[in-house]
């Protein structure tokens, strides 16, 4: 019988399963396969009988990681003659200011494969120069004998006029390549950013075409839909054809979890928390989960929406070393999986994970489920082996100090994503999940001053179940670039176009006309600003935009002219949303299974340590507690409570 | 009592995160795009001797000069609560006029016990002409000029003051949007300072002031005690004032003792005609980049790293001119010089180490008409990027902003879009970078069209001295300056100049590459 949906998340270590039966959320983990991630995938979807999903939902890291290791296609990019190096130059800017061997980003294009196109369109569409065929036969022609995987073209001005990008489409054709066009990728004014994303798509696609059509072909009949960095699953055809909207899958899938189960939970406002083996994601929601169209990966622009997900290199890896001016660092550099902390049995180098164990706060017993030891004896005589340990006066002294940098490096990650952008964290709720965040995240929120963490049930593989909470979701914009005053015509126009193509869209993704819906915004500035302000499309919006602009940044200008950047409508198909079903409130306390002592605060503490699967709803503890489950451990400090609500959430706040 | 390393690691990107929250809030408030995309601005943070504590990841061409603002302010104003001090003057701690800087006391309990300050390019600030960087002779052409005066008292705006501003410039309601943004930056400085010590109690926080002073002094030393004992000397030249032809030299001894340096410019030529005189201020950000270049690791960029660093900058030369001499291009062209020496004169001490010249100008080109489209006024500043000189073990990077700037370019389609121009070319300058071992990054062709007559001012350099190689790698390309005619008339220009173009006329900016390392 085909009746329910799997979400499957590959990640780094494991790939993590998720369906809902009857109600009930059932998660399990094969470890991942990284040449060939469909193996693990199918492996998985072996323990349940033939043809019983009824749909695969996937978070993948085929695209974050081509990119990352530079392992795309060989593609070429066509562009207005005159700017083929705008991919290079960029913004002009390097990335360390005081780093004399300050390095660029590889480039995705080879040297000899930017290509000037003869043609020129001007800002409001008019076409100054036509474009010159019999030039671009010729450029085809080099293209031909390159073994060229892949073509990006990215014209200026292409968002008001795209006639030339199609033509070259069309020239193209022959060559049987994928192609990627910039006035349908990512049609909005800004030509390297544009072009930027626009070649990273082509870069991508080969490789994600036929990943896709692998994996569909052994799920046979079985649907399968991809997880976009926006926060919403397409098709997999779609979402082949696109993927540069695809980069940041799996943490988006994070994202789309916290805040589904936040909602459902009641805490309209949280910062979620994911900390991991090498680094840690932060984003913020309040009534719905931020986009960004500003986003930068491995230091290239993409300027479609992504979930405006902040990354700080500090995670349980995160190795600890005195810098040669007598500071204690922790982090950026990570031990990762190989050769991984001390504890592991490889590492050599102390990490959060060792200074975790050390304290006594992260228990073998627990640490997936026992299948994978924890060598807690190598700890001591490795860290001795380091020679700037010596000058602490104890191993946990230095293991508590290791922690309190790290705690530090992750606030100040907090504060950028809320206070830098005028939000205050005691307004909202910590939502911890990732493996590694449960043991940091009351210390964190105490820094910070949010008054309340929530750990949800099964943190370790939030992401996998945002997969199936989330909806469809496809964004389209077109840049316009006019007075917002008497813009009425323009404005309706590039609208029912939008309009149009999101609900064919959305129709061949499956959806009924009553569960698609859809939501209109402008980018807004003063003229002669240079960034936008989003805008929901409202009858009045140019009086919302000096509202907006006032409460954001203390000021408006209600004489000056407005301009009308661009125009997006996000159209989004509703998927069926299983329901949390509220758990009966348990009588009685709940019972350690063991006392141990752990140290918090440099103090030696007895600490009752609780098995998460005893738990329930209504069960209070008082810090200082440990609770431990399979893919995460919580640390309630003295002076906290933590209790568990309806829906089994971890709820810790100061008593 | 012992340094606690964690308490130290905490401090230090305390602090240095704050200079970073000022220069968010800054980013995020200020209305022009020359705060907000180019990104022309600094915060920073320092203790209640006026001495430097940390500055956000701004613009080098501040790191030296921020410190002598706060001094100015404070010998020159009673800083109270609630009191704000506003200063450009070049001569009293300010770089160039467009560079406004606010100045303010953080009080505990009525004790003063941090300065926070924030400056910001304004594009405009009157003067003989739009965007004040003409090529002028005096000060008095350059702009309005504000001695360090208080522009709040207690908490209250002094709108005498502000009101005299405003009058003075060419885009009041544009200043003023970016004075708000500023006033805003300090706030946020203060009001984090004041939860660190909230947080951690005014005896922690202090002992950490000092402590890490200490960390970058010890830092800094250790970098300098890697350079070999001795005395070196190096000179490079500027091609030109702009107003006469001539070249000007600055010449360096670098003497090095241990763990300390003396950099003496006292053989360098005297100040100029034209603007490109460097105020000591910017002499001493150059000293001070250049030696944290040489440490490896990321340290808090504060008054600690100055002090094993001793200046001699006779006044009334090329890097330390004397009012009322002219200094707009001493900020943005003479500061580039400034490093370029530096670098050849450590390069003869640890020749391994040591990058070659970069393109060593920032090809700053300014133009001002009416746009034919709405028929009003339109002024428009912008930097273009080169080569980056080849480092030791790799090519230099090519089309990027090097040493004293890193601010960004304006989009071909924002560009045309509010100005009267149409860009013909953008793209790297072929074979610009100098041959080497490692090769040196190539310059750019930044080549537009005027859609209408304009009036245009270059001040550029290293248009007659190319930027130098290392080790027997090749000089860089040096730039062009190129204006073609309507008429297909083709005039190289100077470095530095002003010129009236009719609609058709197209300019053609080609920026140096960088030098080469190392024989081929």
């Amino acid at each position: 019988m085909k009746n329910f949906r799997i979400g499957v998340d590959t990640g780094g270590t494991f790939t993590d399963f998720v369906v809902i039966r009857g109600g009930k959320i059932e998660i399990f983990k094969e470890l991942s396969t990284p040449q060939h991630p469909e193996e693990a995938i199918m492996k998985g979807l072996a323990r349940f009988e033939e043809d019983a999903a009824k749909e695969v939902i996937h978070g993948s890291t085929v695209a974050t990681n081509a990119l990352l290791e530079r392992k795309g296609a060989r593609t070429a990019l066509l562009t207005t003659e005159g700017f083929e190096d705008v991919i290079v130059i960029g913004r002009q800017t390097r990335r360390q200011l005081y780093n004399i061997f300050v390095t660029r980003p590889e480039p995705l294009v080879a040297d000899g494969l930017r290509l000037g196109v003869r043609e020129r369109v001007l800002y409001d569409g008019s076409v100054e120069l036509p474009l010159d065929r019999e030039h671009l036969r010729g450029l085809i022609d080099r293209i031909r004998g390159q073994n060229v995987e892949s073509v990006a073209v990215a014209l200026l001005y292409s968002f008001a006029n795209s006639a030339h990008e199609e033509q070259i489409l069309r020239e193209l054709l022959p060559l049987g390549i994928p192609v990627s066009l910039s006035s349908r990728v990512m049609p909005e004014y800004r030509e390297y950013e544009r072009t930027s994303t626009t070649v990273i798509n082509a870069y991508l696609g080969p490789l994600m075409g036929r990943y896709l059509h692998q994996l569909q072909a052994r799920l046979r009949n079985c649907p399968l839909r991809v997880m976009q960095s926006n926060g919403g699953a397409i098709q997999a055809e779609a979402a082949a054809a696109a993927p540069v909207r695809t980069i940041v899958s799996g943490p988006a899938g994070g994202v789309v979890g916290a805040f589904h189960v936040a909602q459902a939970s009641g805490y309209p406002g949280i910062i979620t928390f994911d900390m991991g083996g090498t680094s840690t994601d932060v984003s913020l929601c309040l009534d719905s989960i931020k986009v960004t169209h500003e986003s930068h990966v491995d230091g290239l622009p993409v300027g479609i929406p992504m979930i405006d997900i902040h990354t700080v290199g500090a995670g349980g890896g995160s190795i600890a070393q005195l810098d040669p001016g007598g500071a204690l660092k922790v982090g950026p550099e990570s031990a990762g999986a190989d050769p991984g902390p001390i504890c592991y049995g490889k590492g050599t180098q102390l990490t959060v994970t060792d200074a975790n164990v050390i304290l006594g706060r992260l228990l073998p017993r627990f640490f997936l489920g026992g299948a994978m030891p924890l060598l807690v004896d190598r700890i001591e005589p490795s860290a001795r082996r380091l020679d700037w340990a010596r000058q602490w006066k104890s191993l946990e002294d230095l293991a508590q100090g290791a922690i309190d940098v790290v705690n530090n490096n992750m606030e100040q990650a907090v504060r950028l994503i809320s206070v830098e952008r005028g939000y205050d964290p005691r307004d909202f709720t910590l939502f911890c999940f990732g493996g590694a965040g449960g043991l940091h995240a009351a210390a964190l929120a105490g820094g910070l001053g949010i008054p309340r963490v929530v750990v949800p049930r099964f943190p370790g593989a939030l992401s996998a179940l945002g997969l199936i909470l989330a909806d469809a979701r496809k964004d389209y914009s077109r840049t316009l670039l006019i007075n917002a005053e008497g813009s009425d015509s323009k404005l309706r126009k590039a609208l029912e176009e939008l309009h149009r193509l999101g609900m064919a869209e959305l129709q061949t993704e499956g959806f009924r006309k009553s569960e698609i819906q859809s939501a209109d915004f402008v980018d807004l500035r003063y003229r002669g600003q240079s960034y936008e302000l989003t805008i929901p499309l409202v009858r009045n919006f140019v009086e919302q935009f000096h509202a907006v602009h006032e409460r954001r940044y203390g000021y408006s200008n209600p004489d000056s002219p407005v301009e009308l950047v661009n125009v997006r409508t996000t159209f989004s198909g509703r998927t069926p949303k299983p329901k949390f079903g509220k758990s009966p409130k348990q009588r009685g306390k709940p019972q350690p299974v063991e006392s141990r002592p752990v140290w918090i605060d440099r103090k030696r503490v007895k600490t009752a340590i609780y098995d998460r699967e005893t738990l329930g709803h209504g069960h209070t503890i008082r810090g200082p507690a440990i609770i431990g489950e399979y893919s995460s451990t919580t640390l309630v400090p003295p002076g906290f409570r933590c209790s568990v609500d309806a829906y089994l959430n971890l709820v810790l706040e100061a008593s | 009592m012992k340094t606690n390393p964690v308490r130290l690691e905490i401090f230090k990107s305390l602090f240095h995160a704050i200079a970073e929250e000022m220069g968010a809030t800054l980013k995020r408030t200020a209305f022009s795009p020359n705060i907000k995309e180019r990104r022309d601005y600094s915060c920073a943070i320092f203790d209640h001797h006026g001495d430097m504590l940390a500055q956000g990841d701004h613009m080098p061409v501040h790191l030296g000069s921020m410190p002598l603002s706060v001094k100015a302010a404070i010998e020159n104003r009673n800083i109270g609560p609630g009191d704000i001090v506003i200063l450009n003057d070049p001569y009293k701690g300010g770089t160039h006029l467009p560079d406004i800087t606010l100045v303010s006391g953080v009080f505990s309990r009525k004790k003063l016990i941090f300065y926070v300050a924030c400056r910001a390019h304004h594009s405009d600030v009157g003067g003989m002409s739009p965007g004040s960087m003409p090529l002028a002779e005096e000060i008095y052409q350059e702009g309005l000029r504000i001695p360090p005066i208080k522009l709040m008292s207690g908490g209250k705006l002094n709108t005498d003051v502000w009101d005299l501003i405003l009058s003075n410039v060419r885009t009041p309601q544009e200043r003023e949007g970016d004075l708000a943004a500023m006033l805003g930056a300090n706030r946020t400085g203060e009001r984090r300072l004041m939860e660190v010590v909230e947080k951690y109690g005014w005896n922690e926080v202090s002992r950490y002031v000092t402590e890490i002073l200490n960390y970058s002094e010890r830092m800094t030393r250790h970098a300098i005690s890697v350079i070999p004992d001795g005395t070196y000397e190096a000179e490079d030249f500027l091609d030109n004032d702009g107003i006469t032809d001539k070249p000007i030299a600055i010449r360096v001894r670098i003497q090095i003792k241990g763990d300390q340096a003396v950099i003496d410019f006292s053989r360098s030529d005297p100040q100029v005609q034209g603007s490109v005189n460097a105020v000591y201020a910017i002499t001493a950000s150059v000293v001070f980049y250049v030696f944290r270049t040489l440490v490896s690791l990321l340290i808090p960029s504060n008054a600690g790293g100055m002090r094993p660093l001793q200046i001699i900058a006779p006044e009334g030369t090329i890097v330390n001119a004397r009012p009322p001499a002219a200094v707009c291009g001493g900020n943005v062209e003479t500061s580039q010089r400034i490093v370029d020496v530096l670098y050849k004169c450590l390069a003869a001490a640890m020749p391994g180490r040591i990058p070659a010249a970069s393109q060593g100008t920032m090809n700053n080109f300014t133009f001002g008409g009416v746009d034919p489209r709405t028929q009003k006024a339109v002024a428009y500043y912008e930097t273009v990027s080169g080569g980056m000189g080849a480092r030791p073990t790799m090519d230099g990077l090519s089309g990027v902003h090097t040493h004293m700037t890193n601010s960004m370019n304006t989009p071909v389609e924002a560009l045309e879009h509010a100005y009267p121009v149409r860009m013909l070319r953008y793209s790297l300058r072929p074979e610009s970078g100098g041959q080497g071992k490692c090769r040196g990054g190539d310059g750019v062709i930044r080549e537009l069209r005027f859609l209408t007559k304009a009036q245009i001012t270059v001040l550029s350099d290293r248009r007659k001295f190319p930027p130098y190689g290392l080790n027997g790698g090749e000089p860089g390309q040096r730039g062009m300056n190129v204006l073609i005619r309507k008429d297909g008339r083709r005039e190289e220009l100077p470095s530095k100049f002003s010129t009236a173009v009719e609609a058709g006329d197209i300019l053609s900016i080609q920026s140096p590459g960088g030098g080469g390392w190392g024989r081929k």
